[in-house]
């Protein structure tokens, strides 16, 4: 598979850095587009386009994070910042709306109840998305 | 009108914004988003029209601008946020190395300085360089005193311009900053120049080298200075500390062999002065050897106005620090003077070799690891007493500057919290004078001490004012202090002026009212412009102007003369394009052309048969100006070439024409570049 758009959704834990690397040779190899995207989830208190200063900050500051991770690793990042009420759907909706036909979704190891936790938004991208995903879960000891 | 247009003006009226806000709809009901356009890569960060410049923002793009960052990192640091401006204070521990080197540095040549003097009337006379001495600790006693009582009168620094200023008036306050002002630019022209003498007397090959040596270390005390006074306090600590440990080991081992009775061979000077004396002993000689004498008291005022740079507690920092720095050039004064006295160690004529020199010798021996640390040690510390003028100058710079007496410049930080501007300036102020001196510490001596004892005097009698006016808890004793204190530099100023005014204290004396009248006038451009500029109460409301009167001088019609064109019309209908034609048929040809253009955009050509285009077209527009009331607005095409050099292949009309203009009352220039890579035009840009 030789993905022309990627978008990697980046929820700003330390896998960030690790998916971003495993993008860049798919990145170089194919040329193709690949967009970075923080989701931040508004709760259903607050208005869809309230303004989160904190959360803004944190999602800015890990889009710069990444686009300087990106060009260490030889590749452009285009970035972007969302707000909507639930990740996993603002994540398809702009790879459907921008042609992607590559999710890459990461995790930090976690576990709950003594099993392994995915978390739902990269279950919802997982079950949901039309194009290809890539879930990416970190080593056990990151 | 297409239906189109509307929404299209609605969208070209809408504010510049750092962010912007989309909703898209989604896939599904509920699945709506907001899409945060934002400017990730400039490095601004907030929200809602507040923004704040980060790191990011401030890194260069081009090539040469990431060379002088880099460049400028690596040699004065990295860039500090301003909220580290607390962690930049310093502690007793940093602020006696920083502040108080100057001071202590003093009993470097002190005791030399008077013997110098006495030598004059011969061998004998040295015998009252230890009566000198004791004089000179006694005034240093009453200043410690009396400034620890400025530190708690004034703990946020400012020292005695401000003591002046408050007490006597802005005269009295503006004589003190120039005393002071002087005073620091000599300190760093003396230290540098007495630090080279330090190392040339252990290393005499040097000496023809002294004023480029001397300025060498000028150049580095400035970047020292520009890296912050903490990094600058971190570096200097231990030279001080080394000099004081050092001086007292010799003195104590000298002291000892005295004891003893064991003295050594005496050191002698290569050129010593006429044992008999060329000048008879007169009470004038002794003031004189005094005067000079008492150049171990400069330094002294640093730490009173430096208060702000210590941490909290300010004052009671400060006042240790002072006192501290008394105690030591006491001790060490005294001990060298007692020493250089009792082993009969005369002064070098040529000032090839230091009379500290010759005494560490006759102590230690020349070949001894003491002598070296010592006279190294020496050279470190006289180079960092330079560096109390670096702390002092640019902070009291700053302070006049904030008090609109000098120029604003001195009063910003730059960027790693020093005031840069005065640290530059006092660099070159202090080059200038040590390579007119020719760095011989003895021609630049007799300037010295004016300026501080001026300020000591009018700060003390401040405080006597203020003390009587304000008559707080303590004030008897308080007054007192500081009337002895008055009377004591008063008097020492007076011995100053009147035995040094032929060697060069004139000098001094000439410049002071001159830079006292250049700070007035200074701040009455100031005051003046301020006045000029402020808004009263009833003018608080944008006033609605129309549209201006627009002149565009087109040279020939290409991209550039269209974009300005263009731009020219967006601004108002009132517009003129006017072309200046060396020729008849030039004007011709370029009306023939301009008919074909096809604009409605009316057209004066002005033939130049004198082959002048900036004169003909200034008159052009000072004729339209006489004949409109409303304001004029000239818009220039400027075509920019893509490298620096190939600015010299154009001739650069519109850059003459801007500087022209820019004098000229109710003139508004506007410049439309035209970048020679730039294939777009000022209209839209796609995305």
């Amino acid at each position: 598979m030789q993905p022309k758009r990627v978008l990697v959704a980046l929820a700003g834990t330390s896998a960030d850095p690790d998916v971003i690397r495993l993008v860049a040779p798919i990145a170089k190899s194919a040329r193709a587009n690949v967009m970075g995207i923080h989701v931040i989830e508004v709760r259903w208190n607050l208005p869809l386009d309230a303004v989160m200063e904190a959360e803004l900050d944190r999602g800015e500051q890990l889009l710069e994070s990444a686009k300087k991770v990106a060009e260490q690793a030889g590749f452009s990042l285009e970035t972007e910042l969302l707000q909507a009420r639930e990740a996993a759907a603002a994540i398809i909706d702009t790879a459907v709306e921008r042609k992607c036909d590559l999710i890459v979704v990461a995790m930090p190891f976690r576990k709950r109840l003594g099993r392994v936790y995915i978390g739902r938004t990269v279950q919802n991208v997982y079950v949901n998305a039309p194009c290809a995903v890539l879930a990416y879960r970190q080593e056990q000891n990151a | 009108m297409s239906g189109e247009e509307p929404q299209q003006q609605q969208e070209d009226e809408t504010p510049p914004s750092l962010e912007r806000r989309v909703t898209r709809a989604g896939r599904h009901v509920g699945d709506r988003y907001v899409r945060i356009v934002r400017p990730i890569g400039s490095g601004l960060r907030g929200h809602g029209g507040r923004y704040v410049a980060t790191e990011q923002t401030m890194a260069a793009t081009g090539t040469v601008g990431r060379a002088w960052q880099g460049l400028s990192a690596f040699l004065i640091g990295k860039r500090l946020h301003s909220d580290a401006e607390a962690d930049e204070r310093i502690g007793v521990e940093t602020g006696l190395p920083i502040l108080a080197s100057d001071n202590i540095s003093s009993s470097a040549y002190a005791t030399e300085e008077a013997m110098r003097i006495l030598a004059i009337a011969g061998t004998g006379a040295l015998v009252l360089t230890m009566p000198i001495a004791l004089a000179v600790v006694f005034v240093l006693a009453i200043v410690v005193l009396s400034e620890s009582r400025v530190i708690r009168a004034y703990p946020n620094g400012g020292g005695s311009y401000l003591v002046a200023r408050e007490n006597h008036g802005v005269i009295a306050g503006l004589v003190a900053a120039s005393a002071l002002l002087i005073d620091y630019v000599l300190t760093v022209s003396v230290s540098t120049a007495a630090g080279v003498a330090a190392i040339s007397s252990f290393a005499p090959e040097i000496h023809p080298y002294r004023v480029p040596i001397g300025l060498a270390l000028i150049a580095l005390l400035a970047i020292g200075n520009l890296r912050g006074v903490r990094e600058a306090g971190v570096a200097f600590a231990a030279p001080t500390y080394a000099y004081i440990i050092g001086m007292g080991a010799m003195i104590l081992i000298g002291l000892g062999r005295w004891y003893v009775g064991v003295v050594p061979p005496i050191a002698q000077p290569p050129h010593p002065f006429d044992p008999a004396g060329t000048a008879p002993l007169t009470i004038l000689l002794v003031l004189r050897a005094f005067a000079s004498g008492s150049v171990g008291l400069t330094g002294s005022e640093a730490v009173a106005n430096g208060v702000p740079s210590f941490k909290k507690p300010e004052a009671r920092n400060a006042v240790i620090t002072l006192v501290l720095m008394g105690s030591i050039f006491a001790t060490l004064f005294l001990g060298l003077t007692f020493l250089a006295t009792q082993f009969g160690i005369r002064p070098d004529a040529d000032e090839i070799e230091t009379v500290n020199s010759m005494l560490t010798r006759t102590v230690v021996g020349a070949t001894s690891p003491l002598y070296f640390i010592v006279q190294f040690s020496t050279a470190i510390i006289l180079l960092l007493a330079a560096n109390t003028g670096f702390t002092g100058f640019p902070r009291l710079a700053s302070v006049l500057a904030n008090d609109r007496f000098m120029p604003r410049h001195f009063a910003d930080m730059g960027s790693r919290l020093a005031f840069n501007t005065g640290i530059v300036v006092l660099g070159i102020l202090a080059a200038i004078i040590l390579t007119a001196f020719g760095g011989s510490v003895n021609a630049l001596v007799p300037l010295y001490t004016i300026g501080v004892f001026l300020a000591f005097t009018l700060s003390q009698s401040g405080l006597v004012r203020r003390w009587w006016r304000l008559r707080n808890p303590g004030w008897r004793v308080s007054i007192l202090i500081n009337a002895i204190g008055t009377v004591v530099t008063g008097t020492v100023l007076v011995v100053v002026a009147v035995t040094k005014f032929q060697l060069g204290a004139w000098m001094v004396l000439l410049l002071l009212p001159l830079i006292v009248a250049l700070l007035y006038s200074i701040n009455r451009h100031y005051t003046n412009v301020q006045d000029a500029l402020v808004i009263s109460g009833g003018e608080q409301r944008l006033p609605t102007l129309g549209a201006p009167v627009v002149i565009v001088p087109v040279a020939r019609i290409d991209r550039a003369a269209m974009q300005a064109l263009a731009f020219a019309r967006s601004v108002s209908p009132n517009l003129k394009a006017v072309h200046i034609s060396l020729s008849t048929e030039g004007a011709a040809d370029f009306q023939r052309r301009w008919e074909r253009l096809g604009s409605d955009i009316p057209l004066d050509i002005v033939e130049s048969p004198f082959r002048s285009l900036l004169a003909p077209l200034l008159k052009y527009i000072d004729a339209i100006d006489k004949s409109d009331d409303r304001p004029i607005t000239v818009v220039l095409s400027e075509f920019v070439p893509r490298h620096w050099w190939e600015w010299f292949l154009h001739s650069q009309t519109a850059m003459r024409l801007k500087a022209s203009l820019l004098f000229r009352p109710n003139t508004i220039v506007i410049d439309v570049p035209y970048h020679s890579h730039d294939t777009g035009d000022l209209g839209p840009r796609p995305g």
